[in-house]
């Protein structure tokens, strides 16, 4: 043996592997890593009393529970919110939605943190006394000019208190375009109107046994979505005793794939089919008693038999004969059965014609007022805001004048008014909602917002419309301010959430109500004068007046019916079921004409709705896109559209091909999924991505839905519909890694 | 063939028996030093025997470690608590309880327990939902505590100030809780008892 430099060599090799070997350096390395927990920079949780309190998020209904540990920074800090155990409708769940509040509540790169103003085309925090004034200053000028009907409002909700001071502000100011975003319930009501001359209507899921859903994603988003889920789960709770769910719809969507039977149709045909298996109750001459003797019963039956017999109907919808027939069987037999409609897969409001034909069809079933059924739920014990107040008398921009229950449809007061015609828009004021992304047709909104002179956004997050607005005012989230929210969609139970400020993150961010409040003191006169509230609280108090108190109601959290009511009444104007509703002139509903394909644009789009993505009004968090699986959103942020693999072979396309869906609104880039599970002659694209605004995590994230559709008002009910669209698909080179 | 004038040496089996020592060598003075260089000792503020103590209570680890009313725990009891039975002979009996009733019940100050278990300030840890929820012994977690004599030496890292219970003493990563109660540890005995283990359920 030598000693040389190979021998060193050697015997130093030996030991750096074995001080490799021996436990030093991995645990060196596991020291340094969690050594970086205790940098004095990274936020460590400070103990303090925990308390609980309850909440609801007014964008899901969830009722949660929300964790606080108080006496931290500016009081109070939210640790988690968590579903409520004790809560009617979510009963202790939560969605992803819900328990990501917080991360969205603090994440100042979101909020909208301060009053803005842009000057000189630069956009800067001012004092909120100097952005109310300048707000209240051009709604005067306007006013004085004699301008007042061209001040227009878009906002979220119809039925929460800023929906209604905003109707009372927009009366007082005196504009008739106050407008809201479209929604199922309106559809619902309209439908329930027409048929029953009730437009309070719901399903009762929870006790149904047989419920076949037309066309509407009930396991993602339905209603109060987890109150939907918590039903779903009911019917699976007993194998021996299990309810039977049939989705009737043209993709094998979450809600398909747990149903038991999912009839894949033909898109569009969802009232179809529904008309095809009333049909068949009729013929076999079960049809309840009171269809017998509805107005215009022969002719329905008469419209029924030539239209929607059973060859035809399959023939139509693309659903085998025998299978409609099973359904039409099941239902029929079943002790308590329900057919639900609801918003479309395309988070659009629903087909007026689909929605008749479902209500028709549990009346047909024999369900009205039945445990299981369709049920009346009773009004809200909420009382008015303040004496009605006459609406101007300027034709509105929407058309909304001429609809059946009045039913605004705001992408029409945006074809409106960017045409001119009958008259300009000089202001816009957008309260608690983005329709820069969501639309109706995303594009006509931003060219919109781009064309008016000025723009107010009252909202939460520094999202696509605030960014273009002239004038941006902060809103609270709903753990920070007062404010409440109404009976969710399709429920069977009336309910009324509230929520109360339970922490404090941007002192300057206000409830909607607040600066709804804000800004007709300002104004003052006839605005002030019809919203005499000192604050949203004081306004809840005078609307909660009947249901026990304001802090009896904020301490529970919600006020609820006690049970569904059981029994039925018809208000139409000859006080029966109305086959042939008046309202209609006594004609029959006709299907919608959909937007069919054409040899330019052979495809149909339709959106993909998922629990994950929402329907595109409220943001994600940053968790919420971590959630999202490579078939939604792929490598570098992709979006991906599914396809049927026989359609995309027609058109020369394959698995991860990036390609450009262009309709003729809009075109938006998605890399493509073949999916057997998609019907042919379609394209699925998800909902609720592909925002421009929202910072680091969200933005420039897949593409958006509501850049391509294309919209056009429902000829039943007038409200924007947009649930199929005809596109064209060209590759747009490149692939993306599905 | 050709050698281009390089001599050839002969080596010997014997020359890797070098790296094979130097491998030996090094791997041994690496087992040693580990504990040295990330470890730091701390006294105790007086010795302390659990097994003494457990004679002398009826209820077991519940008569000092409680939950309180609210369903919180207590940890450690306070200083108001051994004040219960040793409040009656303030000089106190052996050395370690003379030291107790002079250093502390006379000064009324706080014991400065070293404490083993004591988890990172990232992570939530309810005693409720283990013990009451789930009916888990202490042991399960704390070992044979309960049982000692004496408090054995408390060491902690240099780097993170963490006890050493939590990586714990084995040096090389094998064992199961009590021996050692990383994050690991929690989320296997989740899973192995259908409890979720996400995230959001132990991290803050």
């Amino acid at each position: 043996m030598n000693w040389d430099r190979r021998a060193f060599v050697k015997f130093a090799v030996g030991a750096v592997v074995g001080l490799q070997a021996s436990p030093l350096v991995p645990k060196l390395m596991d020291d340094v890593a969690i050594w970086t927990q205790n940098w004095s920079w990274v936020p460590d949780p400070e103990t303090g009393s925990v308390a609980f309190a309850k909440s609801i998020n007014p964008d899901t209904l969830t009722g949660v529970k929300t964790r606080l540990v108080k006496a931290r920074l500016s009081g109070k800090r939210v640790i988690r919110v968590e579903g409520d155990p004790e809560h009617p409708l979510s009963q202790g769940g939560v969605i992803a939605a819900d328990a990501s509040v917080p991360q969205k509540a603090y994440y100042n790169a979101m909020r909208a943190d301060a009053p803005m103003m842009r000057k000189e085309g630069v956009r800067g925090r001012v004092p909120a006394a100097e952005a109310l004034k300048k707000v209240a200053e051009k709604l005067g000028e306007l006013a004085k000019a004699g301008k007042a009907s061209q001040v227009a409002i878009i906002a979220d909700d119809p039925y929460s208190v800023t929906g209604e001071m905003l109707m009372r502000l927009a009366a007082a100011y005196g504009t008739p375009n106050l407008v809201f975003m479209p929604s199922a319930k309106q559809t619902l009501a309209l439908a329930g109107q027409l048929l029953f001359g009730q437009n309070n209507i719901g399903f009762d899921l929870l006790n149904s046994s047989y419920t076949i859903s037309f066309g509407t994603p009930l396991l993602e988003g339905f209603g109060a979505p987890v109150a939907t889920r918590k039903a779903f789960a009911a019917w699976r709770k007993d194998p021996m005793n299990r309810a039977t769910l049939v989705q009737v719809e043209p993709r094998s969507s979450v809600t398909a794939s747990q149903a038991d039977l999912w009839l894949a149709c033909k898109p569009g045909t969802e009232g179809v089919m529904a008309f095809a298996i009333a049909n068949l109750i009729i013929q076999s001459g079960q049809a309840d008693s009171a269809v017998a003797s509805a107005a215009g019963f022969d002719q329905f039956k008469a419209m029924l038999a030539g239209m929607y017999g059973l060859d035809k109907a399959s023939q139509d919808t693309g659903v085998s004969a025998a299978k409609i027939k099973a359904v039409a069987e099941g239902f029929m037999k079943a002790p308590k059965a329900v057919a639900v409609c609801g918003p479309g897969n395309s988070g659009d409001p629903g087909r007026l014609f689909d929605f008749m034909a479902v209500l028709a069809l549990n009346a047909v079933k024999g369900n009205l007022g039945k445990p299981g059924g369709v049920v009346l739920r009773e009004n809200l014990p909420w009382k008015a805001l303040g004496e009605p107040m006459a609406m101007p008398k300027t034709p509105s921009l929407d058309g909304s004048d001429d609809r059946i229950m009045g039913l605004d449809n705001a992408y029409d007061l945006a074809v409106a008014a960017l045409s001119g015609k009958p008259y300009p828009l000089e202001a816009l004021i957008v309260v608690g909602c983005n329709p820069a992304f969501s639309g109706p047709q995303a594009k006509v909104m931003q060219k919109l917002i781009d064309q008016i002179p000025f723009v107010v956004s009252v909202s939460e997050y520094l999202d696509e419309t605030a960014l273009m607005a002239d004038v941006v005012l902060p809103a609270a989230s709903f753990l920070e301010c007062w404010g409440d929210c109404a009976t969710p969609y399709g429920a069977s139970q009336a309910f009324y959430g509230v929520h109360q400020p339970l922490i404090g993150i941007f002192p300057q961010a206000k409830s909607q109500g607040d600066w709804v409040l804000a800004l007709a003191k300002e104004l003052g006169g006839k605005a002030a004068a019809a919203l005499p509230f000192a604050d949203t609280k004081a306004a809840l108090a005078a609307r909660t007046a009947a249901m026990g108190g304001l802090d009896a109601l904020a301490k529970k959290g919600y006020w609820m019916q006690a049970k569904p009511a059981y029994g039925f009444a018809f208000k139409t104007a000859s006080g029966r079921l109305e086959l042939t509703p008046q309202g209609l002139g006594g004609k029959l509903p006709v299907p919608a004409a959909c937007i069919a394909p054409s040899k330019e644009r052979p495809l149909l789009m339709a959106g993909i709705p998922s629990l994950r993505t929402g329907a595109g009004q409220q943001p994600l968090s940053p968790y919420q896109i971590k959630i999202l699986d490579n078939v939604t959103l792929a490598h570098k942020d992709q979006l991906v559209a599914e396809i049927n693999p026989k359609t995309a072979h027609d058109l020369h396309l394959g698995e991860g091909d990036v390609v450009e869906i262009a309709s003729a609104a809009g075109k938006i880039k998605v890399g493509l999924h073949l999916y057997h599970g998609a019907a042919p002659g379609m394209v699925f694209v998800p909902v609720g991505l592909g925002h421009t605004a929202f910072g680091m995590y969200l933005k420039d994230k897949g593409a958006n839905f509501f850049e391509a559709v294309e919209v056009a008002a429902d000829p039943g009910s007038g409200l924007p519909q947009w649930a199929l669209t005809p596109v064209s698909i060209a590759k747009a080179g490149g692939v993306s890694h599905v | 063939m050709a050698t281009h004038g390089k001599k050839q040496v002969n080596r010997s089996p014997v020359d890797w028996w070098l790296f094979v020592l130097g491998f030996v060598l090094f791997a041994a003075v690496g087992f040693w030093a580990t504990p040295a260089i990330l470890y730091a000792e701390k006294p105790q503020p007086f010795q302390f025997s659990h097994k003494l103590h457990m004679e002398q209570v009826s209820e077991g680890c519940k008569s000092c470690h409680a939950f309180r009313k609210d369903g919180s725990y207590t940890g450690i009891p306070n200083l108001e608590k051994c004040k219960e039975c040793h409040g009656e002979d303030p000089n106190g009996q052996t050395p370690e309880e003379k030291v107790f009733a002079k250093e502390y019940v006379a000064k009324d100050k706080p014991i400065p327990w070293q404490v083993y278990a004591k988890q990172p300030p990232c992570v939530f840890f309810s005693h409720a939902a283990h013990i009451a929820n789930a009916g888990m012994e202490c042991a399960k977690c704390h070992g044979d505590h309960g049982k000692s004599t004496k408090l054995r030496t408390y060491e902690y890292n240099r780097l993170t100030g963490y006890s050493r219970d939590i990586w714990g003493w084995s040096l090389i990563p094998l064992g199961n809780p009590p021996k050692r109660m990383k994050m690991d540890d929690c989320a296997r005995c989740h899973r192995d008892n259908g409890v979720r283990d996400a995230c959001f359920v132990c991290h803050k």
